[in-house]
């Protein structure tokens, strides 16, 4: 049987352990445009930040290619997948067959339109790469602007802050990770940022940069301009698939795949960034470009691809962080539609910092918001993937003192 | 193999587990003298609260494949392949709470730990007290245990008396028997006061 999968992110590793596991003879090529071993992705922040070393990021030893015996590829990307004749070309020309294909492609930086994009010191925050030259040019800076209040541009604020920095973070929408929080939960990390320093500007976008070779400042569409001599994009991410033939295989925003990751073309599966699968909470197909999914989506479709028929339950989007002393944790639909099936409970206890959202549908959890006391947070986010209907009232998982024990029957 | 075995119906809440928990996985492992180290010896059993105020010690289920070891990011969370216990690496550890975020359980605390580097706050959760183990001891929390909500047994007798217990159950003769004297009966009057407060 031969293997071939397009990426070296967390799923593309996982598909080919899964894969060895159950297949110790095939032949599973990697193909990999980075040229760096498997690395964890979400902690690139923390380089950015100083908090981790580089040689914190691989997840897999050195040995990890030769142990498994994956032929990888780095430095090159897959060109085009000819469906019917099975298989993959690549831009340095390379031609490999498969009996089974991994998308796993991941995703890339959505583009911004503005002018002077050419200037020096404008990056993308997206690979260890983009992050270490950063950092090359990092001492050299004083004021940064970081463009979107998403995670990413969250996470680049927050680590340049650390950094010394003087950082404005400007956001399309009124506070910042709107697609991960409620309103609510968005004033108070806005709160929390701009008391350690960081300037906000909402409701605005760059139209333009401006300077010599390197970039000194930027045109706002409200007129107004901003000196900064380092610029973070942070739009967020588009699944990297222009390589995929669009014809023979089904795409929405991601590769669109069923249960068990398999794509609408038989034999090529996806998983991760790339993929759009069955949201837990949404109850439609979604992109959840996040680290846990794309580790259980690239374990299933290693299984399935290797002939063992797994089912894959559904994505569920999902998010821990910490910033300064607020922990901030949320999951599922946490902005429900007005309509009658949804059931909100919040609760904002301003004295000890804390804030606590609980959306239901009908009699099941559908989303949350945490800010601190998060460490419950793992048995909400299980009812919500299990789709457990509640025997408990939905007021007892309000509780600061709400534990697994709840949900247990009572003993008597 | 032995592990410890929990059974819910035979808790009172006492929290003993939790202090000998914490003195077991404290600096010098005295109580008298815990109690003023720092950073503060903290337990990785919890004894939560049922809706009736019941307890029921939760922690670690050492779970395989343990989702806070798929989850986490610099890879800190390993399973000691002898004892199938998972552990996790206060030196990796990064601190992002991924792994509360995964644990279906909750049984994962962030704070610093004589453990860890100076002054880290890292995760911290049950390591089966392998250390007391290897001297030939029993986990602190079955140790403390009173009540016999945790015991440490081999996990075929465990499961077998469990299957047993289902076995007996269909018999038309068999009675419920309570799992030791007074646990109904406090459960029941937790149940009838907390009927009267709330109406």
């Amino acid at each position: 049987m031969q293997y071939v999968i397009i990426g070296n992110g967390v799923a593309g590793t996982h598909a080919a352990e899964s894969i060895r596991r159950l297949d110790p003879q095939g032949v599973i090529t990697l193909i990999a445009a980075e040229k760096d071993a498997p690395y964890c992705r979400p902690m690139i922040s923390m380089l950015l930040e100083g908090s981790a070393g580089a040689h914190q990021l691989p997840i897999r030893g050195p040995d990890f290619y030769d142990t498994f015996k994956i032929d990888a590829l780095g430095g090159d990307r897959v060109r085009a997948i000819d469906v019917a004749a099975r298989a993959v070309t690549t831009a340095a020309g390379r031609r490999f067959s498969f009996d089974r294909l991994l998308i796993a492609s991941g995703a890339d930086p959505r583009p911004i339109k503005a002018r002077g994009l050419h200037l020096e010191n404008l990056f993308f925050m997206r690979t260890a790469a983009h992050v270490m030259a950063m950092l090359r040019v990092l001492p050299a800076c004083r004021r940064a602007l970081v463009l979107g209040g998403g995670l990413v541009g969250f996470k680049a604020a927050y680590a340049l802050l650390r950094r010394g920095l003087a950082v404005t973070l400007l956001i399309r929408s009124g506070h910042p990770l709107s697609m991960q929080v409620d309103r609510e939960a968005g004033a108070m990390i806005l709160a929390a940022l701009k008391k350690k320093g960081l300037t906000v500007r909402v409701q605005a976008e760059v139209t333009a940069f401006e300077g010599g070779a390197t970039v000194t400042r930027a045109q706002l569409s409200d007129g107004s301009e901003i000196p900064c001599d380092l610029v973070v994009i942070g739009k967020g991410v588009l699944p990297a698939l222009d390589f995929v033939p669009r014809e023979a295989i089904a795409v929405d925003l991601g590769v669109v795949v069923d249960q068990h990751l398999e794509t609408s073309a038989a034999g090529i599966f996806a998983a991760g960034d790339a993929a759009e699968a069955y949201d837990i909470a949404r109850k439609t197909r979604w992109v959840n470009a996040i680290w846990p999914e794309a580790v259980a989506q690239g374990r299933v479709a290693g299984m399935n691809m290797a002939g063992r028929p797994t089912p894959y339950k559904g994505s569920l989007g999902r998010n821990v962080i910490r910033i300064f002393d607020l922990d901030v944790m949320t999951g599922g639909l946490v902005n429900p539609p007005p309509d009658a099936r949804y059931t909100v409970l919040q609760h904002h206890d301003r004295r000890r910092q804390r804030y606590r959202k609980l959306v239901f549908r009908y009699d099941r959890l559908v989303g949350m918001v945490l800010v601190n006391a998060i460490e419950q947070g793992g048995v909400l986010l299980s009812l919500i993937q299990g789709e457990i209907p509640l025997r408990v009232r939905r007021e007892a998982l309000m509780a600061p003192s709400f534990n697994f024990r709840q949900l247990l029957p009572a003993t008597a | 193999m032995k592990r410890v075995v929990v059974h819910p119906e035979r808790c009172v809440g006492c929290m003993q587990c939790m202090l000998a928990c914490a003195t077991a996985h404290s600096q010098s492992g005295v109580l008298f003298t815990a109690v003023r180290e720092s950073p503060q010896p903290r337990p990785r059993v919890h004894v939560g609260v049922g809706l009736y105020g019941e307890g029921f010690p939760n922690r670690c289920r050492h779970c395989d494949p343990a989702p806070c070891q798929l989850a986490c990011l610099p890879g800190a969370i390993s399973r000691d392949s002898g004892t199938g216990t998972v552990l996790i690496d206060p030196e990796r550890c990064i601190n992002c709470a991924s792994c509360a975020m995964a644990c279906p359980f909750g049984v994962i605390r962030y704070h610093p730990e004589h453990h860890a580097p100076l002054g880290k706050t890292v995760a911290v959760k049950c390591d089966n007290c392998l250390a007391r183990l290897r001297q030939g001891r029993i986990p602190a929390c079955v140790e403390a245990c009173k009540t016999g909500a945790l015991t440490f047994e081999e996990a075929d007798a465990a499961l077998k008396r469990q299957t047993d217990a289902v076995a007996r159950s269909v018999s038309r003769t068999a009675e419920e028997a309570p799992p030791a004297p007074g646990f109904a009966l406090l459960t029941a009057a937790r149940k009838s006061q907390l009927a009267l407060k709330n109406p």
